[in-house]
């Protein structure tokens, strides 16, 4: 299928333009940036994160931290593997002024300041320096700073997919993998972080033909197959779940099964110096020389005691290119090319050159001579670390294999199998048969395999049991001298001797000796120093790599961006807007987020909206409540459960408000109750915890299943407003052919009446503390409802008001809002609402706890304080007693009414009676306010029963 | 966490659309110790190995319903609606 991207190495064109550091750099088509920088002549692309030393090309495969440039201002990108577009504006990061020239690689000088674990050891005192120490520390040491010029316009989405099969990684195996499942019958995706499918064959075929390789090529055409390249499955989860990022995107995948066949990262041998530009590694410089097209200047040294050592010398040697020596760790050469100069026995010690390779010290390897042979490149080929990552997220338990001097999965995860060179194989024609062994199995776990392809399963899984794994390591591939600048982790600058130091200040767990030097904690994420670091560690304490274990595997498996993980488009992102929410818009409403909802948070003036509903009429839009009904003979006895409140003796047609709380008695939520009928109930919840509710209720009602009750959730089915003011009854009497007057609808009362032609909930409630009825209609009808009451209300110069105003209001009553007042430590006491606590009740939830709360008496209280002056402290104001903090404002505000500031506060409750001062710090400030029991406005609740 | 449960009602559906409510607790009666009732309020028994739990089908049907799962694989063995004969 589509999407694969071009299979092709380099080929004839144009090519593009593109600057690096302000110089012009042509690449040639196929080509990637390292490519087209290589043929340029330019080595070094950055400077390390520590000491500034220069770094160049060394992994050419996307892992390695030492390509890492700004490339159009995004941070960070691994330049080998990407591909130039014409203008493209690459600048490298980590230097100044430039990275030929970078000031600061002065800190390769001072390394001794700069002691593995620094940060614990040095800097921090006197501690007045230390953020002067850090503002320097975080300058010098570094990656790429994201660019906030253009404003976060970087779009970032999400694709889910499913399948049967997913197979991470297109090489050899992978892409057997692939087409065995598919052929089988399985749909299959395959994942490759590269910009090509092939992996390693593309670029050292090896004893694999090239015609077979183009029909391997052909695979990609199955219809069954989705091919994602440029794509790195970067964490493999629970229940083959993948997650991939594929540039901008995330790919979620959830697979039947998955194959992880995510091949090796060839491991670096350490040595002095071997950070150098011009020091790469085997496969890199194959990729530059067969993919891009790249050639090396100058004398090589090859280091190896692998067969690839020797096909690279061949390759070298086919395109010109002049290899000095193949220095091979063995004491027996491991093959002969003719011509060419091999010194088995022997390894290297180091690499010279100040800015970029000019020879190679080498040194048997029982000791001797040193020589050193100028070069300008030194290639490494000691093998590949099998790239288990995937293969530990998912669950799958590995064990040290030391014949192979690798892991190896030993126990697979569900539906997890692995293949190729992440179980040892690197000869490619047992990896295409380890490939389509693990995807006959794949397919076979889902049953899709004939009896044919069954025996076929059989015959290869034997087959390759017999095959050896021809991974041949050397004893080391650490070198013996002891010179401070062996880096073991380029990421980090980490070096064999910090390595060494931290383990004998005692951190020699792998996993402690890793958070102290930061080890594999760099960008490539333990990909190059993995094995490294293992072996020293064993080295150094003098056991066995077994026994040192291995640091646990993470997901990301690769540094992610940020808006991969959390970008997407914000038509994604859920928004609920009331029936009467363009109503709102075209009065010029400003609105505020309340959870998913949009609220008008305020029309004009709230101090207008305000005073319209004190002195007039207002009206506003109370739709985003949770409303639920509640039917059936057991209602009554559920509702004596789940609030601390009693209904028995709720009367029908009667209102009453009521607070839930949990078991330990921490307020929930509050809303108000209405008994419909004998056996039909109608309340409301707040709008914050509508959705909490419902499940709290919901719970309760499937753990008791012997209560015949059932339960409606009307909260969207039904707009609320509540029209509130002196006038408010005036209004409403226009619109409603029912008895609305004080006798028929008392405070606290429901009735079900004709609102504007639509069929009401209305309750004569006081929220604001004035007159006011709530009336709940069909949502449909909220529209009509809200145009008619504004017109109804003309003659009385009804205003809307928002939840600002609301808020004013509601605080003039001492209304609290249960999670802006209350918080997860506010029982039903200390907030103040011991009067809604029934003990005397058999039992409700809560109970057992409230009792308790009750005999020990409170310790804090919610309470109302006043305030004189003009200066309104900020919600959330400490409040200070003799120096310690003892409580904090929760809601204030000017409050017209009472002619002062006013709020809530929670104090300890020896500061809590009524007329007692309590000090409040704004800004420095110190503010008096008394605390004040009654309400601010309306004591006597005339107006509310007017 | 990316297991799947399978609802009783909707069937197989990924983590995300549940909310987990906690391990399935028998409520002491009132006269109960206050052990038993600290221990039912605060305590959580996080085993490490199979647990009966709660579940919600937040995103959907809205269904509470049991699962067992292994805290430790995460391995979901069983869902069920919540029966008769348990209490809470």
């Amino acid at each position: 299928m589509t999407d694969h991207g071009s299979t092709e190495g380099h080929s004839a064109g144009n090519g593009v333009q593109f600057t690096f550091d302000g110089q012009i750099v042509r690449a040639r088509p196929g080509q990637t940036f390292a490519g087209a920088l290589h043929d340029a002549g330019i080595h070094t692309l950055s400077r390390s994160f520590k000491y500034h030393r220069p770094r160049g090309l060394f992994c050419v495969t996307g892992r390695c931290p030492n390509c890492m440039c700004s490339v159009n201002g995004e941070p960070n990108v691994r330049v080998c593997t990407r591909k130039p577009a014409a203008g493209d504006v690459v600048k490298p990061q980590n230097a100044w002024p430039s990275v030929r020239f970078d000031i600061m690689s002065i800190f390769d000088k001072m390394h001794r300041l700069l002691p593995v674990g620094f940060y614990y050891k040095t800097m921090h005192k006197p501690r007045f320096m230390w953020p002067i120490f850090e503002s320097v520390i975080r300058r010098i040491a570094g990656l790429g700073e994201v660019d906030l010029s253009n404003g976060g316009s970087e779009q970032y989405d999400k694709l889910n997919l499913f399948t049967d099969v997913v197979v991470v990684g297109g090489g050899l195996a992978g892409l057997n993998a692939a087409y065995a499942a598919a052929e089988a019958g399985a749909d299959v995706i395959l994942i490759d972080d590269q910009p090509t499918l092939g992996g390693h064959v593309q670029h050292d075929p090896g004893s694999i033909d090239v015609h077979e390789l183009a029909v391997r090529y052909q695979i990609m055409a199955h219809p069954r197959i989705q091919t994602f390249v440029s794509s790195t499955a970067f964490g493999l989860y629970e229940e083959n779940y993948v997650a991939v990022q594929q540039g901008n995107r995330m790919i979620r995948i959830r697979a039947q099964q998955t194959v992880v066949a995510s091949g090796g990262w060839e491991r670096p041998y350490v040595f002095e110096n071997n950070d150098l530009p011009g020091v790469l590694l085997a496969s890199g410089a194959q990729r530059l020389l067969q993919q891009q097209g790249c050639k090396f200047d100058g004398p090589i040294v090859i280091v190896t005691d692998q067969p690839i050592g020797y096909r690279l010398a061949d390759q070298l040697k086919q395109k010109g290119m002049h290899v000095a020596a193949l220095v091979d760790l063995h004491d027996q050469p491991q093959g002969a090319i003719e011509g060419l100069r091999v010194l088995a026995g022997h390894t290297i010690q180091a690499a010279s050159g100040k800015s970029h390779v000019t020879g190679a010290a080498i040194v048997p390897t029982r000791g001797g001579t040193m020589q050193t042979i100028p070069c300008q490149w030194i290639i490494q080929a000691v093998g590949f670390t099998p790239a288990t990552s995937l293969l530990y997220q998912s669950g799958c338990k590995l064990k040290y294999n030391a014949d192979l001097d690798q892991h190896q999965v030993t126990e697979w995860a569900q539906g997890v199998h692995s293949a190729g060179a992440v179980n040892g194989y690197h000869e490619p024609l047992v990896c295409v048969k380890d490939g389509t062994r693990a995807g006959l199995a794949a397919a076979n776990a889902l049953g899709l395999l004939t009896t044919d392809l069954t025996k076929r399963l059989t015959q290869l899984e034997s087959e390759i049991s017999q095959s050896t794994r021809d991974c041949k390591p050397t004893a080391s591939y650490i070198s013996n001298s002891k010179d401070k600048k062996k880096f073991v982790c380029i990421c980090e600058d980490v070096t064999e001797k910090d390595l060494c130091d931290a383990i004998d200040e005692g951190y020699a767990n792998i996993e402690t000796l890793k958070r102290y030097s930061t080890i594999s904690m760099g960008p490539c994420q333990g990909k190059m120093c993995q094995s490294a670091s293992i072996a020293i560690c064993a080295r150094h304490k003098g056991i066995d790599i077994e026994a040192v274990g291995t640091t646990t595997s993470r997901p990301p498996e690769q540094p992610v961006p940020l808006g991969v993980l959390a970008g997407q488009a914000p038509h994604f992102s859920l928004i609920r807007r009331t029936a009467m929410h363009h109503w709102h818009e075209e009065a010029g409403a400003r609105f505020l987020d309340a959870g998913t909802w949009k609220r008008p948070e305020r029309y004009t003036d709230p101090h207008d909206e305000y005073q319209a509903v004190r002195k007039g009429v207002g009206l506003i839009d109370v739709s985003t409540l949770g409303k639920i009904e509640l039917r059936g003979p057991d209602v009554v006895k559920f509702l004596e459960f789940i609030y601390p409140n009693r209904f028995a003796n709720l009367a029908i047609g009667k209102v009453r408000y009521g607070a839930i709380c949990d078991e330990a008695g921490i307020l929930l939520d509050d809303g108000m109750i209405c008994r419909l009928d004998e056996e039909r109930f109608y309340l409301s919840t707040s709008t914050g915890n509508a959705d909490a509710i419902d499940s709290w209720f919901r719970w309760w009602l499937t753990a008791k299943p012997q209560w015949d009750i059932s339960m409606t959730n009307m909260s969207t089915a039904l707009s609320g407003m509540n029209l509130a003011g002196p006038h408010s009854r005036d209004v409403l009497r226009r619109v409603s052919t029912g008895d609305v007057s004080n006798e028929a609808l008392p405070y606290p009362s429901v009735k079900l009446l004709d609102v504007a032609g639509v069929p009401a909930i209305v309750l004569r409630i006081g929220f604001v503390g004035e007159l006011g009825f709530e009336i709940h209609v069909p949502s449909q009808y909220g529209l009509h409802v809200w145009n008619t009451l504004m017109e109804a209300g003309k003659d009385f110069d009804i205003k809307p008001f928002g939840v600002e105003a609301q808020r004013r209001l509601r605080l003039d009553k001492k209304h609290l809002l249960p999670g802006v007042d209350t918080d997860a430590l506010s029982n039903m006491y200390d907030a103040d609402l011991p009067w809604i606590v029934k003990l005397d009740k058999e039992d409700f939830i809560g109970r057992w706890s409230l009792n308790r709360i009750k005999e020990r008496g409170p310790k804090q209280k919610l309470i109302g304080f006043k305030l004189e002056g003009t200066t309104v402290p900020d919600e959330a104001s400490l409040i200070v007693k003799q120096g310690s903090l003892v409580g904090r404002v929760t809601s204030v505000r000017y409050s017209p009414a009472a002619g002062s500031i006013v709020g809530l506060a929670w104090v300890p409750i020896e500061s809590s009676k009524n007329g007692d001062i309590i000090d409040i710090r704004h800004a420095g400030q110190s503010l008096k306010a008394v605390v004040q029991d009654d309400p601010f406005y309306d004591v006597a609740g005339e107006r509310l029963n007017s | 966490m990316s297991l799947q449960l399978n609802c009783p009602n909707c069937g197989v559906r990924p983590v995300w659309e549940f909310h987990y409510g906690g391990p399935l607790k028998s409520r002491p009666t009132q006269d109960a110790s206050a052990e038993a009732w600290t221990s039912y309020i605060y305590h959580k028994p996080n085993p490490r190995g199979d647990q009966k739990e709660w579940w919600y089908h937040r995103s959907a049907c809205k269904l509470w319903f049991l699962a067992e799962r292994n805290t430790q694989s995460n391995n979901v063995h069983t869902t069920q609606r919540f029966g008769a004969e348990e209490s809470k």
